[in-house]
């Protein structure tokens, strides 16, 4: 029984995952560090004021603090994938969680606004970074059948946290001042590593099978050790290029909405609250949409790819109409499509993630994550300022969101061009060829078994038992 | 240069008629009262309106009328007058006769100063009246949390005029002490900067005397409106206590983890090497065999 069970696994395209069981207590770990993360980035908004007051600073100069911080957390996945194939995840994570708590604590006691950029930015996006791609790409190691599932339910922390963590950090604010409450947060940051503290350390530890990469030379240098780490083989590959420029389309307009559609719904007439609710009112759907796309897609009636291009074209379409909508001047209309929007936008992230197994195998998971991380930064940084200008040069907002779709859309066809797209059955994904050098590997698993947790000993366990 | 005299002499008659008294600080002397210039202010009694707010920041003749349009009884004549925070005004009772079937009161005030300002109700004897209020225009936004700071850090209290108000000329900056207001200056620990319609004050190294309540003040010539605010000061022993509570958190769950995984494999292993403990020919082979399988699974894998 459980040598069919072990074959069938295998032959599942490339993926272990004992799809259960400790699987969904680190769920439950991605949901609060994910939260702690982009919740907690979300919420920094509320800083915002305070920080213009206390430094007499521009909104420009202070707004540079959270852009720091993200770009630092999505150029330093690569380095926390990397560090994870080398070493240990569990240390990894809990080593960034450190970092993040430790620089908002240090922001505490920021005299200047550089302090800021380097507390703030740097130290707690180095953090993040170290952070959110290792506990991903752990969770979806996991998990096989329910992966969509799995992460669609950690990711949707971000909309519910961003709802308590406002009146929270707002509470904080008044209470201790900003001071004080970067100080708590800082506290609160450090809960990361607890849920750093709940991944088990890995069996087939990634550094045996890496360090055989060229049978030429029985000691591989330095060099080939680091590239095999980031796995920047990736990037030769076309299936992994294509979808890196696809998801870079796709980050130029997924982040505008949340920039700006505030701003546009006030400059359409609406009041404050009116405009603030149908952006809570994306947020809700947000949540919604990450579970629902994660546990359809597990159905298994369609493939990742498709359902992913779904979502992308649905909400490619929804930004442009929000612009358009607003000509009508009608609020319903404008909360409903405000909804579709938040709900195909949530459905999509879970996907994206979902299908990078699917192209590169579970193996090399983590590092393409992090070099996927790094592309789309960029994509999101220069998105936002893009609309930003169009919205100067234009005088309304109508130009910035129909840009912003339309660049959705692009994504979505540049998806279209990955290998066996429009085949119904899920192709087998590739394989990095890796050369066996027996001796060595033999040597370092026996130096590593005593460090392998209970699943592992289990199936040796239940083949022994099997073949008595 | 012949109109000084005239100036003078009239300067001299309004100055018996007015009070002498002067609250606060009064920036320029009274002007005369020919060169005041004069405001009508002039109000249709609807008997829906019963408030008419009115911002002055310069003195000024005012001119107050209420215009009344009657009702049903249609009597000749109406005794009207005039009350100021709520006393009546002496020799202010006139008859007021219906023109166009309109009943019209009207009444010159002298607004020179703060005392000036206040309440002011015309009214028609046991019909209809309607007040009048006068004051300087009002700091829109209010601060009702207090603002709080640490110990040897700096804070900056500010105050805005809105901007479809008038500028004032100055501002001045008071903290309570005890029951009285105590104006600050430009001192060592305290900065004052003045921008037309902003002010800011920026109190340097605070410390816990330093909580309570400031007032700004926006000096206009007639008067000044205020707006206060609550500063509080505290250690940074405030936020450390929840600060240290959350790391204790944080300590005990990773502890309880690990030690939990610790026991857990433990056990596991307890159980894997169970059924060998008894024989010990098969336990060197079952290492073995153990080996060659867990690599026979990774090159199926891979």
């Amino acid at each position: 029984m459980t040598d069919r069970k072990l074959k069938s696994q295998s032959q599942e395209d490339g993926a272990e995952g004992p799809d259960g069981g400790w699987g969904w207590v680190l769920v439950v770990a991605l949901f609060v560090s994910t939260s702690l993360v982009f919740g907690l980035m979300r919420g920094l908004g509320i800083f915002f004021v305070e920080f213009v007051q206390y430094f007499e600073e521009s909104a420009q100069a202070i707004s540079w603090i959270s852009s720091i911080g993200l770009a630092a957390q999505q150029f330093f996945s690569p380095l926390g994938a990397a560090l994870c194939n080398a070493y240990n995840t569990r240390l990894v994570v809990m080593t960034g969680g450190f970092l993040s708590g430790l620089g908002l604590i240090l922001a505490s006691q920021a005299t200047c606004l550089v302090h800021l950029y380097f507390t703030m930015g740097i130290i707690s996006g180095l953090g993040w970074g170290l952070v959110f791609t290792p506990m991903v790409a752990t969770v979806m190691a996991n998990f096989t059948r329910r992966r969509a599932l799995a992460v669609g339910l950690g990711f949707s922390s971000i909309g519910l946290s961003s709802f308590a963590f406002n009146p929270l950090f707002q509470l904080l604010v008044e209470t201790y001042a900003w001071r004080g409450a970067l100080l708590i947060l800082g506290g609160l940051s450090l809960n990361i590593m607890a849920c750093g503290a709940l991944i088990q350390p890995e069996c087939h530890s990634k550094a045996s099978t890496k360090v055989d990469s060229q049978s030429r030379s029985s000691r591989p240098d330095l060099l080939q050790r680091v590239s095999s780490y980031l796995e920047v083989s990736l990037l030769c590959e076309r299936p992994y290029l294509t979808y890196a420029l696809g998801v870079t389309l796709l980050n130029f307009g997924y982040f505008v909405p949340y920039f700006h559609l505030v701003a546009h719904s006030r400059q359409v007439g609406f009041s404050e609250y009116r405009a603030a609710f149908i952006m809570s009112a994306a947020g809700v759907t947000d949540i919604f949409g990450r579970i629902a796309s994660g546990w359809f897609s597990d159905l298994g009636h369609f493939r990742v790819v498709h359902l992913l291009t779904l979502w992308t074209v649905l909400a490619g379409v929804f930004i442009m109409l929000l612009s358009v909508s607003s000509w009508t001047g009608s609020y319903a209309v404008m909360i409903v499509i405000s909804l579709l929007y938040g709900f195909c936008s949530g459905a999509l992230t879970s996907m994206v993630f979902a299908v990078v197994p699917m192209i590169m195998g579970v193996e090399r998971m983590m590092g393409g994550l992090g070099l996927l991380q790094l592309i789309e930064s960029c994509a999101g940084l220069l998105g936002t300022p893009l609309s930003g200008w169009l919205r100067d040069m234009t005088g309304n907002y109508t130009a910035s969101f129909v840009v912003a779709g339309s660049f959705v859309l692009l994504g979505s066809l540049t998806m279209t061009t990955l290998p066996h797209y429009f085949s119904c059955a899920e192709p087998p994904p590739p394989q990095r060829p890796v050369f066996v050098d027996n001796s060595e590997t033999l040597n370092l698993e026996l130096g590593q078994k005593d460090g392998c947790p209970s699943e592992f000993n289990h199936q040796t366990v239940g083949q022994r038992e099997s073949t008595h | 240069m012949k109109q000084l005299p005239i100036n003078i002499l009239l300067t001299l008659a309004t100055c018996r008629l007015t009070s002498s008294e002067t609250v606060g600080p009064t920036p320029t002397p009274l002007a005369p009262v020919s060169t005041l210039p004069t405001n009508t202010k002039s109000v249709h009694l609807t008997g829906d309106n019963k408030i008419e707010n009115v911002e002055l920041l310069n003195p000024v003749n005012l001119s107050l009328e209420c215009i009344w349009t009657g009702n049903q009884n249609k009597q000749p004549n109406i005794t009207g007058y005039w009350r100021k925070g709520g006393v009546d005004i002496q020799d202010s009772r006139v008859p007021v006769d219906p023109e166009n079937q309109q009943y019209k009161l009207k009444r010159v005030f002298n607004i020179v100063s703060e005392e000036h300002l206040g309440n002011y109700t015309c009214v028609f004897e046991n019909e209809a009246e309607l007040n009048f209020i006068l004051a300087v225009p009002r700091i829109g936004e209010k601060r009702e949390k207090p603002i709080v700071s640490y110990v040897g850090d700096f804070v900056v209290l500010t105050c805005k005029m809105e901007d479809n108000k008038p500028v004032p000329r100055t501002w001045n900056w008071f903290k309570n002490n005890g029951t009285d207001k105590e104006q600050l200056f430009e001192a060592q620990r305290y900065d004052i900067t003045v921008d037309g319609r902003n002010t800011k004050l920026m109190v340097k190294d605070v410390s816990i005397s330093d909580s309570g309540v400031y007032h700004c003040a926006a000096v206009y010539n007639i008067s000044t409106s205020t707006s206060k605010m609550q500063l509080k000061v505290i250690t940074i022993w405030e936020p450390l206590k929840p600060f240290l509570g959350i790391l204790i958190e944080v300590v005990i769950l990773v502890t309880a983890i690990l030690i939990y995984e610790r026991n857990h494999s433990k056990k596991k292993k307890a159980e894997a090497n169970g059924p060998n403990a008894d024989s010990k020919n098969t336990q060197p082979q079952g290492e073995d065999e153990e080996a060659e399988e867990s690599t026979s699974i990774r090159q199926r894998k891979t």
